[in-house]
């Protein structure tokens, strides 16, 4: 299914692109770099599925509260753009996100409403239907928009929010990204249902199903389903097939595991890589190869930039060890 | 009924621990407009044994509400409304439940202010309740401070009497930035206790209930209350001057005043409302032990739970606690010897001494 029913303004498909290329690139970096042994953090690589962190906070346009899981580059990224804290967390720099506590599975940014991201499966999920719930009492008009995988689905506090966001009327946007493994254990081998949806459905949510691999997709849902969920006040499930390109954790391919087939994958994923279609996305929309360049120029001096940053960022000092444990003056 | 040997202070009026509750719950609402209290029912006719009867009807549905039996979701919800700014209370009728909610306070809550690096303030309220007698059993009489109090991050307080909770929710609620663990006992929640006005105390610590010079009994939740009894009977049928301190912060006790005590009296006797092996109690022993281990002038006694799930079986119940009999046989042991000869009160079942407390509930 493709949500994308026509063509999105051409200042839109920029900003996908742009959001998109960050995100990949900065990964890019990551998988270059991480062999230095300096950014030494467990790194869950949001690779292949950036476009459905892209194409949801885009289209939530700032005025949202992000959840993630320890798969939490893209979502980071794609709310925040902030590569300067990200790359800083990573290095375990203070100019960091947690000022170097929470390392690459545990990013926050509530300044710029990606609240946080949590290392456990799951655990997320239900802080934020209760940031839904007090962004209804406190009046916020922000969304709350909870990332997680398809694993996810396995653990009895998603059924547990599901439930209660619809009981409670709650437009929360639960966001399956759906890459089809908890680790390298098939969807089939863990979940007897058919369709995620179909048993999220009669829970009270309205449910939307995207294999498409298409950022612009995925951003047309969004704002379909979060509107609907506004106006209806009920909560939307976006189960949203992707392809996570590398291993679970760390930056290399798994394709030695033997649990997917390399060649399989190639042709259903790699070969309609949702930013290579972007790209030429733009082309459609008369945008220079040379403009395109420039773009991509820009985003990567920014990523440059960022890395040398944090490279020359303090690096915490004892103190910082028992510093803000509890609530005392840190 | 009042216990016999908590004497009133100067108080002004007597006050339940449940009606306690119910004023700091009730106050807390009116004064902090964020503010809510949600749990298994919470708005219902019992309203938690009476600490949130009525709250529903008059704050509405929407700040006092009923949840499905979902723990980690609840608790989950609740951090989340606290990250966004508001002050959730939320309640376990037995602190054994709380266990399904392990998950979100101890890997999320205990965590997010260091593990953001600051960025997090996650204040929030959970009240669990403590179930002791009448056949709890097994599955609702457990104790976990000491697990609480283990994860860096938690706050975790055990009030023993109305004014404990009168001295600190106020200072808790939309007051102390992070989550608090408040862990009430059952028996307290029918007892009245003569309360004076809260100025003066600092809540969020421990303090000496009963001033003494013989021996120094560290104590938490209801065994403060036994504690403060035995010491009555040890002063009148012996002359023993019995020092009680209330640990009530398990997180953060005051262990200068555990050890200025000890130093003081030398002799010295824990009665905590869980198990021994690695809880409140070991936590006392290694606190002196690493400050002086000449502090004691001899070995301490230690007074808890027997090591074994809690059976339901009267007989079995009955010695599964520490009952008045054994505390104030340990004072009279720390001070005179185990070869003390003084009679020690008949009493063996707590509920002897709490006519008011009857099951079913």
């Amino acid at each position: 299914m493709s949500f994308a029913r026509e063509p999105l303004p051409k200042a839109t498909a920029i900003q996908l692109f742009k959001s998109l290329y960050l995100a990949r690139r900065s990964e890019e970096y990551i998988v270059k770099h991480y062999p230095e042994n300096l950014m030494r953090t467990p790194m869950h690589m949001s690779m292949g599925q950036e476009f459905v962190c892209v194409g949801v906070c885009s289209a939530l346009e700032g005025k949202a509260d992000v959840f993630a899981s320890y798969r939490s580059h893209a979502a980071f990224l794609a709310q925040t753009h902030d590569t300067d804290r990200f790359f800083s967390e990573l290095y375990g720099r203070t100019s960091g996100t947690g000022e170097g506590k929470g390392g690459s599975m545990h990013l926050a940014a509530p300044d710029q409403g990606h609240i946080l991201s949590s290392g456990v499966v799951a655990t997320q999920i239900p802080v934020a239907v209760g940031a839904a719930f007090a962004n209804r009492q406190l009046k916020t008009g922000r969304t709350a928009v909870v990332f997680f995988g398809d694993g996810a689905a396995d653990a009895g506090v998603f059924w547990e929010s599901i439930n209660a966001a619809a009981l409670f009327k709650l437009p929360v946007i639960f966001v399956c990204e759906d890459n089809g493994y908890a680790v390298d254990t098939p969807r089939e081998a863990r979940q007897m249902s058919k369709s995620l949806s179909d048993v999220v459905k009669p829970f009270g949510a309205d449910t939307y199903e995207d294999d498409s691999g298409d950022v612009e997709s995925v951003y047309s849902l969004a704002k379909e389903a979060v509107a609907k969920a506004h106006r209806d006040r009920r909560p939307a499930f976006l189960n949203i097939k992707c392809c996570r390109y590398l291993e679970h954790v760390g930056i290399g391919t798994d394709w030695n595991w033997g649990y997917r087939d390399q060649a399989t994958v190639e042709r259903e994923w790699i070969d309609r890589d949702a930013l290579k279609v972007q790209r030429k996305r733009l082309a459609e929309h008369q945008v220079s190869e040379a403009a395109i360049a420039a773009i991509e120029d820009e985003i990567d001096k920014a990523i440059q930039a960022s890395v040398k940053r944090a490279s020359q960022a303090p690096i915490p000092t004892p103190d910082r060890l028992h510093a803000g444990v509890f609530y005392e003056k840190a | 009924m009042s216990i016999a040997a908590v004497k009133p202070v100067q108080g002004t009026r007597v006050l339940s621990y449940a009606g306690a509750l119910l004023e700091t719950m009730d106050a807390a609402l009116a004064d902090h407009a964020n503010t809510f209290i949600m749990g298994q029912g919470v708005d219902d006719f019992k309203g938690i044994f009476g600490s949130t009867t009525g709250l529903a009807e008059k704050y509405g549905a929407q700040r006092v509400f009923d949840v499905p039996l979902m723990e980690e979701g609840m608790t989950g919800v609740a951090i989340g409304a606290s990250l966004v700014g508001d002050y959730p209370i939320t309640t376990h009728i037995r602190a054994d439940f709380s266990f399904l909610a392990m998950n979100q306070i101890i890997n999320l809550a205990a965590k997010y202010r260091y593990m953001f690096g600051g960025l997090m303030r996650c204040p929030m309220l959970i009240r669990i309740v403590v179930g002791r007698s009448w056949g709890q059993g097994a599955q609702h009489s457990q104790s976990p401070q000491a697990t609480f109090a283990h994860y860096p991050g938690l706050t975790v307080v055990m009030p023993s009497s109305s004014q404990a909770i009168l001295d600190m929710y106020p200072a808790i609620i939309n007051r102390h930035p992070g989550p608090v663990i408040s862990i009430e006992h059952r028996l307290l929640y029918n007892l009245d206790f003569t309360v004076s006005p809260s100025e003066h105390r600092v809540p969020l610590t421990s303090y000496v209930a009963r001033k003494g010079s013989d021996v120094t009994v560290v104590a938490t939740s209801v065994m403060v209350l036994e504690a403060l009894r035995a010491a009555q009977y040890v002063e009148d049928k012996a002359g023993i001057s019995a020092e009680i301190i209330d640990l009530n912060s398990i997180s953060h006790p005051d262990w200068d005043l555990v050890a200025a005590s000890v130093a003081k009296t030398g002799r010295l006797v824990v009665a905590d409302t869980s198990w021994l092996e690695y809880g409140v109690a070991a936590e006392v022993c290694r606190q002196l032990v690493v400050r002086d281990p000449g502090l004691l002038r001899q070995p301490p006694t230690m007074l808890g739970m027997a090591p074994a799930p809690c059976p339901t079986a009267k007989s079995l119940e009955d010695i599964y606690y520490p009952s008045q009999h054994e505390t104030v046989d340990a004072i009279l042991t720390q001070v005179k010897g185990d070869k003390h000869g003084i009679a020690l009160p008949v009493e063996r079942s707590m509920t002897e001494g709490y006519k008011r407390f009857r099951g079913p509930f």
